[in-house]
């Protein structure tokens, strides 16, 4: 019968991508590294023609079309890419998804600086009692906006991007700044 | 080392296979060929349950599963589901059907004319076995009508939407990539409307009948007549990346149309399949059309008919109660025992629970 | 744009079996579920070459999560040399590359059907249990649409009414396997046919467990350190299988689930349901070294 199959780089890329993802969202406030900087990789191990996108930085958007996804108003996507974020306005229209289909929250992507600037104690499912955590570049009033947003179990669900490192705040983390 | 058996059940399935195999001989091109030739009304079938139009590839699941329809079914879905999805072809509109057979227990005549094309219908079901004693048999040959039927027909609907005898469903604007696509999500509920025509196109022709059976016998709350039932051949257009609109061929489908009386005008469902499957498409066509308002739970009701006509997972989970359930047993049997010995220790019986 | 750009080159089946839209689906849904534990996630589900019902959820999961270097171990009832684990394990193997292994400590993944090792399973690995029913409500309320509602509501009332109604008539709760469990405080969810033995493997675990329902089409997840209780009455304690002092007639090892295995003079021998357990044990007891690994349970007792 058939032979096994070996895999390509793309295959070999998205996998490790999608490792650092899911670990790090089940272990909201520890980074992990992704293959290479950026936000492409992620583009490319998540998205294609089912998805409905928004990027605030348009430098993204040849790469995230590339992939057959349709860009979308900001409150109809369920991939957000807020790049360097200036200001939290964006944050009032993510999608939140419904009491009844809460997976249609957004997957929203940010970049920052991880390890520098306001200090952060997360506590909720995947953090082992409290871990504390600094990001630097996010908007002042962030944290309180998204808490303000969230309803759980509707919510969306962060990945900070910083070079070749990302970290994961799903909507089920309580994040207070210390 | 006495406890290890590991190996044992590696053997076990491989040669189980072996053994499956080797009753039914190899296959080859050859076979493939035959078996697409002799059997296409299987091939429709197989063809319409696994939503995939291929009659090579559905006589090469036969051939290679020995006729074991539901496992003919999984390879086929299973290879389909690994394939891209290019292109979304163009809408077929039912008057552009080339249509083999069209007919309507509605009307003595209808516009465009009885069809009776192909079929069974009114033949004597004797079977053939002098074959078995050395006869052939080659069909008498067919004499051509007077006046040809004409190819292309509007449907019955259509006829009665222009008479105010019912209302024709929306129009849906929705096109192309935008078309909700069963296979590349989950079927929710209230289903959309494109899920429900795509769950029942590729549904199990034996379930479909069994439910929709139950509605016609009275489990339903609306009777059916055949308003149209037709098989034909659609056109696939699609357009090719460099904007060029092309025919990509023919493939055979069927549809029926069956109305209800209840109301001041007549209610209507629909159902449509890859392959002449007339029995499907009435049977599935009823429950479309007992749907609305259904009781929830109840056989018309669409969570329940959509979920339980899905051939690949209803036989699924049908076989896979021979998977060995030694744990889930183990843990219900200490429960029973313990309840036995509460009981047998004259355990005092607490208070009833509340109306 | 060109044909080219829409498609790929061809490949007879592409590495995992799943193709890259399957598991980009896949990811996005697996990605949501660990976001709101418990919560079962629609996804597509698409076909793989095994029948709905023998792990197809399972497997959708382990193709995706799976890279060459992902060792790879599969159980069906605790043990790897069951058919069907073999079967799997050997098509994983085949469609991927993947080394296996029938060592609990060396697998990176594990695919489990109807049991958790008994071995502690590290931060580092993944267990991924076949779901048949993702619907704990279902035995309250058969009709998707409605319990989906209930899950909304967190209206978990029928379901409690159901288990007094149970020990008020057997004087205990008489759910066997499947024990229905409130995660992180929210969702109700089913382990999975897992013994009540099994699920307080999952309170507060530190490894990632993702539940996949091939034919039911729903994903949810217990991530790491995340509260799984079973649903009880505060009179009336959860209580595992009494299996903590049996003795395994094969390996001598007590403490742990066992097989119940009937005798020709109407009695029973146990043997230990792990199999890979029970393995070790004997080597150990052969003089071939240790090979064992810290368990959950201690003594038969699950410390609290």
């Amino acid at each position: 019968m058939l032979a096994t199959p070996a895999p390509g780089l793309a295959e070999t890329r998205d996998n490790a991508v999608f490792d650092a993802l899911l670990w790090t969202l089940s272990r909201p406030g520890l980074p992990r590294g992704l293959p290479e900087p950026g936000e492409g990789s992620i583009i490319s191990a998540l998205l294609d023609r089912e998805c409905l996108v928004y990027a605030a930085d348009p430098l993204l958007m040849p790469e995230i079309m590339r992939t057959g996804a349709e860009m979308a108003d900001i409150d109809k996507a369920d991939h957000v890419f807020l790049g360097a974020m200036a200001t939290f306005d964006t944050l009032a229209d993510i999608a939140i998804g419904s009491d009844y289909y809460p997976d249609d929250g957004a997957t929203v992507i940010i970049r920052a600086s991880i390890g520098s600037g306001v200090a952060l104690r997360l506590t909720g499912p995947g953090v082992d009692g409290a871990v504390t955590i600094r990001l630097d570049g996010l908007p002042d009033g962030f944290w309180k906006v998204r808490a303000a947003r969230l309803r759980y179990p509707m919510g969306f669900d962060l990945f900070f991007v910083d070079g070749a490192r990302v970290v994961g705040v799903p909507r089920s983390t309580t994040v207070e700044e210390i | 080392m006495a406890y290890v058996a590991t190996r044992g059940g590696e053997r076990a399935i491989e040669q189980s296979e072996r053994l499956f195999r080797e009753e039914m001989g190899g296959f080859d091109r050859a076979r493939v060929d035959e078996v697409k030739k002799s059997l296409p009304y299987l091939i429709d079938r197989v063809m319409g349950e696994a939503s995939l139009y291929d009659e090579d590839l559905a006589a090469l699941a036969l051939a290679q599963t020995g006729g074991e329809l539901y496992e003919a079914v999984l390879l086929l879905r299973a290879w389909r589901t690994t394939q891209p999805r290019l292109q979304v072809a163009e809408p077929v509109e039912q008057d552009t059907l080339f249509t083999h057979r069209r007919i309507s227990a509605a009307f003595k005549d209808i516009p465009g004319g009885q069809v009776l094309g192909p079929t069974l219908d009114y033949a004597h079901r004797i079977l053939a076995t002098d074959v078995l004693q050395g006869a052939s048999y080659a069909p008498e040959p067919v004499d051509p009508a007077d006046t040809p039927s004409p190819a292309y027909q509007p449907s019955v609907s259509a006829w009665q939407a222009e008479n105010d005898l019912l209302d024709p469903p929306a129009e849906d604007p929705t096109k192309g990539n935008d078309i909700p696509d069963l296979t590349r999500e989950p079927l929710l509920f209230p289903s959309k409307r494109a899920h429900t025509l795509q769950s029942l196109a590729r549904a199990e022709t034996g379930g479909v009948l069994a439910l929709g059976y139950a509605a016609m016998r009275g489990h339903g709350q609306a009777h059916p007549t055949v308003n149209e039932l037709r098989l034909a051949e659609a056109e696939i257009a699609v357009t090719h990346p460099d904007g060029r609109q092309f025919s990509a061929g023919r493939v055979k489908v069927s549809q029926a149309e069956v109305v209800d009386k209840k109301g001041e005008k007549l209610g209507i469902g629909y159902a449509a399949t890859f392959g002449w499957n007339e029995v499907k498409c009435i049977a599935a066509a009823t429950l479309d059309l007992n749907s609305p308002g259904a009781e929830k739970g109840s056989a018309t009701e669409e969570e329940f008919f959509l979920y339980h006509t899905e051939g690949l997972e209803s036989s699924g989970f049908c076989i896979h109660f021979k998977l060995p359930h030694y744990v889930t047993f183990q843990s219900s049997l200490d429960a029973m025992r313990d309840a036995k010995a509460k009981k047998a220790a004259g355990a005092p019986k607490q208070q009833e629970p509340a109306e | 744009m060109s044909l080219s750009t829409l498609t790929k080159p061809w490949e007879a089946m592409s590495y995992g079996f799943l193709d890259g839209s399957a598991k980009r689906e896949l990811r996005r849904k697996m990605l949501k579920s660990v976001a709101v534990p418990g919560c079962q996630m629609p996804y597509a589900s698409r076909e793989v070459p095994m029948a709905r019902g023998w792990g197809t959820g399972g497997l959708q999961v382990s193709l995706t999560l799976v890279n060459p270097q992902t060792r790879v171990k599969v159980i069906d009832q605790g043990a790897d040399d069951s058919v069907n684990a073999a079967s799997i394990r050997r098509f994983i193997a085949r469609v991927a590359g993947t080394p296996t292994t029938m060592d609990t400590l060396d697998a990176d993944l594990i695919q489990s059907r109807h049991r958790i090792p008994e071995e502690i399973l590290r931060e580092d690995q993944v267990l991924v249990l076949q779901v048949p029913n993702p619907e704990p409500l279902r035995p309250v309320q058969p009709n998707t649409s409605i319990a989906r509602q209930m899950h909304a509501d967190a209206d978990y009332g029928r379901m409690w009414l159901q288990l007094y109604e149970q020990i008020v008539r057997s004087g205990r709760v008489m759910q066997g396997a499947s024990y229905p469990s409130l995660v992180h405080g929210r969702h109700v969810m089913t382990p999975s046919p897992i013994p009540r033995w099994d699920v307080p493997k999952l309170h507060m675990a530190k490894h990632l467990t993702i539940l996949s329902a091939g034919r039911e089409k729903r994903i949810f997840a217990v991530p790491p350190y995340t509260r799984v209780e079973p649903l009880v009455f505060s009179d009336v304690p959860y209580k595992v299988e009494e299996h903590g002092a049996l003795t395994c007639t094969r390996s001598g090892t007590t403490g742990f689930f066992m097989n119940e295995i009937p005798q020709d003079d109407g009695s029973s021998a146990f043997e230990v349901s792990d199999s890979e357990w029970g393995v070790k044990t004997i080597r150990a007891r052969d003089g071939e070294g240790e090979s064992r690994g810290e368990t959950w349970y201690k003594d038969g007792e699950m410390p609290q």
